[in-house]
């Protein structure tokens, strides 16, 4: 069995986990829905999706601007192509800082191009200061949902850790335990060398990127650290003022169903020399690490348009069941399943755009109303049949024969219907008391292994209609003839 | 412009199916910064009654509480001092075991003269001036941080705290208990008009919107107050009753 369905079977048997999840669902999920519904200004989602699209239409303009803006406030700025020239970038400022600890800021992107462990290996103390991160950091876990990493672990777990790790007495209660993380980073913030986040929404025409957090540490780790490295997604950029306006707000309502989050921080380049915090060096590693590729295809271009907000774990029935483990990757979720496999590969990830539903919910649920289900199917087109844009070999060329045969079958009605009758047949052996199928042997055992299957009906859509039609029509024939 | 960015924007146009040698700029769009005329939304906030901005302060208040900002409103300076005062000596130190408090070089602050009001108690009062050089470790001493924001923004009940010269980011962060003063006419209906406000101020390095104490919701989404941040903020709204300069708001932050 792969990772996917075992990660997925672990999740499905853990009790804690499902309650949380549908917490989590039934909170954020309909909330966000009930939010849209009731939103005054509803051209607002159609508005923010069509300027993401056009912003996206000029990247390297609002990119070329920011950059400009930053640099004129002697802020570094620094494009990396791939992963590893970010981290190489990163950890060249680390080094000629002799830093010895950084503190990081929730950022996903971090994670995406895998820094921590490149700033490890060189000897440095990595600290995560979001609450949820740092729990995960500590239980050396990996985090589960885009807002809330440590969905999967209830208070008497994180409990435990603290006891054991930070050398409290055991306690369950939430605020103590939030309070002692508070001394433990408080600490850890004030004598960082560096700051390292990611950037939520970057504004081109002001050269300043933002970032929302609930708890501050955000501001934290861009305020006390001599040095601030943010590293930001090359499309997570607005061009004006007036976009960041409606953006940032889309963002903090899709994510939490807030107006605002508590802080909303703007930062343009290090702080002036009278200043007495702020860092005193600013740099911003704008990153392609793929991303460029996923633009020149018109046909995923829509999935950069994405906020980030969660909105989509939030309702997709698949995650709601099978949580963020199972798609290993920094993305979970229906846009995780997106954007996973365009990033690193879609034979890689094959599993992820097989394993959703097609649903259609995190389309109605996403605050920039992105059509991840067409994106899905188009992924999984590009696995039935290959593509060299993508590197895709067939994921599965039993399945195209098959399906080759299936077309040549149902085209042709009478056999068709002949192979239904010996089918019906055959089946008798299989059916259960429960007028189910439930096993059945060699490659169609996929099919009942983890389900019953409903038997073939003793008669078909066609056969039935034609029976009733014929009733009807001999019931109709009179009053036709009347009316004429 | 560097290799790197010439090569990185130049991919970005191949991917555009723009020629990747030639810069587009951005005056051949002029369109792609455009922002919407806000001579209207200016005059709005200029012209509001001190009736209107009353109505302004109570949205505030009520969205405020819900987000446990605890609102305070002050006919005069010493009705603020009163208030902070009373904070100050009701409250407990968190980290250490002296009461400091910190605040910025504001006039809105200097005009509550705290440090008249603790002569017989062990109250220490710093100002962040600019010329201090040990304003961080005052600030990092200090229980209490009194800030006066520049905008409030009255339907998200939002703080809005630029960076400026004695008036640095982390008297509103480090400290446990976050003090904001703010006269009533400074407090704008919405966001899209103190962005409008914001405009003028773009060139600053650094600002931040602040709605309320930080909290955090990780553990089994319980919501505790004060994950990093300030776990209390009060808001003093210092409405004097000759409400002079209605326009104030606009002419702070034009």
């Amino acid at each position: 069995m792969n990772d996917y369905s075992k990660e997925a079977q672990k999740a499905l048997a853990s009790p804690r986990l499902q309650a949380s999840l549908h917490t989590l669902q039934d909170r954020f999920g309909k909330g966000a829905m009930a939010l849209w519904a009731n939103m005054e200004d509803q051209e607002m989602r159609r508005r923010v999706k069509k300027s993401r699209l056009k912003n996206l239409e000029h990247l390297d303009i609002l990119l070329a601007e920011l950059a400009r803006n930053v640099r004129a406030r002697g802020g570094k700025v620094y494009f990396a192509e791939t992963a590893q020239d970010a981290i190489d970038y990163t950890l060249k400022v680390a080094r000629d800082n002799k830093v010895k600890r950084v503190v990081k800021g929730k950022s996903m992107i971090s994670m995406e191009i895998g820094i921590d462990p490149a700033l490890e290996e060189d000897g440095i103390e990595v600290v995560e200061t979001d609450l949820g991160e740092y729990i995960i950091q500590l239980a050396g876990d990996k985090p589960s949902h885009i807002i809330a990493p440590c969905i999967h672990m209830d208070r008497k777990q994180i409990g435990q850790l603290f006891a054991e790790k930070l050398g409290m007495d055991y306690t369950d209660d939430p605020p103590t335990l939030t309070m002692a993380a508070r001394k433990e980073l408080r600490e850890k913030l004030l004598s960082a060398d560096m700051g390292l986040t990611g950037c939520n929404l970057a504004c081109a025409e002001t050269g300043h990127i933002s970032l929302v957090s609930n708890e501050g540490n955000i501001r934290m780790a861009t305020t006390m650290p001599p040095v601030h490295v943010a590293l930001m997604g090359m499309e997570r950029i607005v061009a004006t003022l007036e976009e960041h306006r409606e953006t940032v707000q889309l963002l903090t309502r899709g994510a939490a169903l807030q107006k605002l989050s508590t802080y909303v921080s703007f930062t343009g380049g290090p702080s002036s020399a009278d200043d007495p915090d702020g860092p005193k060096e600013f740099h911003l590693v704008i990153i392609d690490n793929g991303r460029a590729k996923i633009l020149a295809d018109p046909e995923f271009r829509e999935v950069l348009a994405c906020i980030r907000c969660g909105a989509c774990l939030n309702i997709c029935p698949v995650y709601g069941r099978i949580g963020g483990h199972a798609y290993n990757s920094s993305y979970c979720g229906p846009i995780g399943a997106v954007i996973t496999p365009l990033l690193d590969g879609i034979n890689k990830h094959a599993d992820l755009c097989k394993g959703e539903t097609l649903c259609g919910a995190c389309k109605d649920i996403c605050p920039v109303q992105i059509d991840l289900p067409r994106m899905l199917a188009a992924l999984r087109q590009k696995l039935a049949y290959a593509s060299d844009r993508w590197d895709t070999r067939q994921h599965n060329p039993a399945e195209a024969y098959g399906f080759t045969i299936w077309r040549l079958i149902i085209t042709r009605k009478p056999l068709y219907r002949s192979l239904l009758k010996i089918g019906r047949l055959f089946q008798r052996v299989f059916i259960k008391k429960n007028n189910m199928i439930s096993s059945m042997a060699g490659i169609a055992s996929g099919w009942t292994d983890g389900r019953d299957l409903p038997p073939i009906a003793k008669k078909t859509f066609t056969e039935l209609w034609e029976e009733k039609y014929r009733n009807r029509q001999a019931a109709a024939a009179p009053e036709t003839e009347e009316n004429q | 412009m560097d290799h790197n960015q010439a090569f990185f924007l130049g991919n970005i146009r191949t991917a555009l199916g723009e020629a990747p040698h030639s810069e587009r700029v951005k005056s051949m769009f002029p369109k792609l910064f455009a922002s919407p005329d806000t001579t209207e939304i200016r005059q709005k906030i200029a012209g509001r009654t001190v009736a209107e901005q009353d109505e302004l302060v109570e949205i505030f208040l009520k969205n405020g509480n819900s987000l446990n900002i605890c609102s305070h409103i002050v006919a005069s300076s010493d009705a603020a001092a009163a208030v902070v005062v009373e904070l100050i000596r009701s409250k407990e130190p968190e980290f250490n075991h002296t009461k400091h408090v910190i605040g910025h070089d504001h006039p809105d602050i200097a005009a509550l003269q705290l440090w008249k009001r603790f002569n017989r108690e062990a109250v220490t009062v710093h100002t962040a001036f600019n010329s201090d050089r040990q304003v961080q470790e005052k600030t990092i001493a200090s229980f209490i941080g009194i800030t006066a924001p520049t905008i409030g923004v009255a339907d998200s009940a939002t703080l809005i705290q630029l960076t400026e010269p004695g008036r640095p980011r982390s008297t509103s962060l480090l400290p446990s208990i976050h003090i904001a003063i703010m006269r009533r006419e400074h407090i704008v209906a919405d966001l899209q008009e103190a962005y409008t406000l914001l405009r003028g101020r773009a060139h600053l390095d650094s600002l931040v919107f602040i709605s309320g104490p930080s909290k955090t919701a990780d553990i089994e989404a319980h919501m505790v107050h004060g994950a990093h941040g300030p776990r209390e903020v009060h808001l003093i709204i210092l409405a004097e009753p000759s409400a002079a300069g209605s326009d104030a708001a606009t002419t702070e932050a034009a």
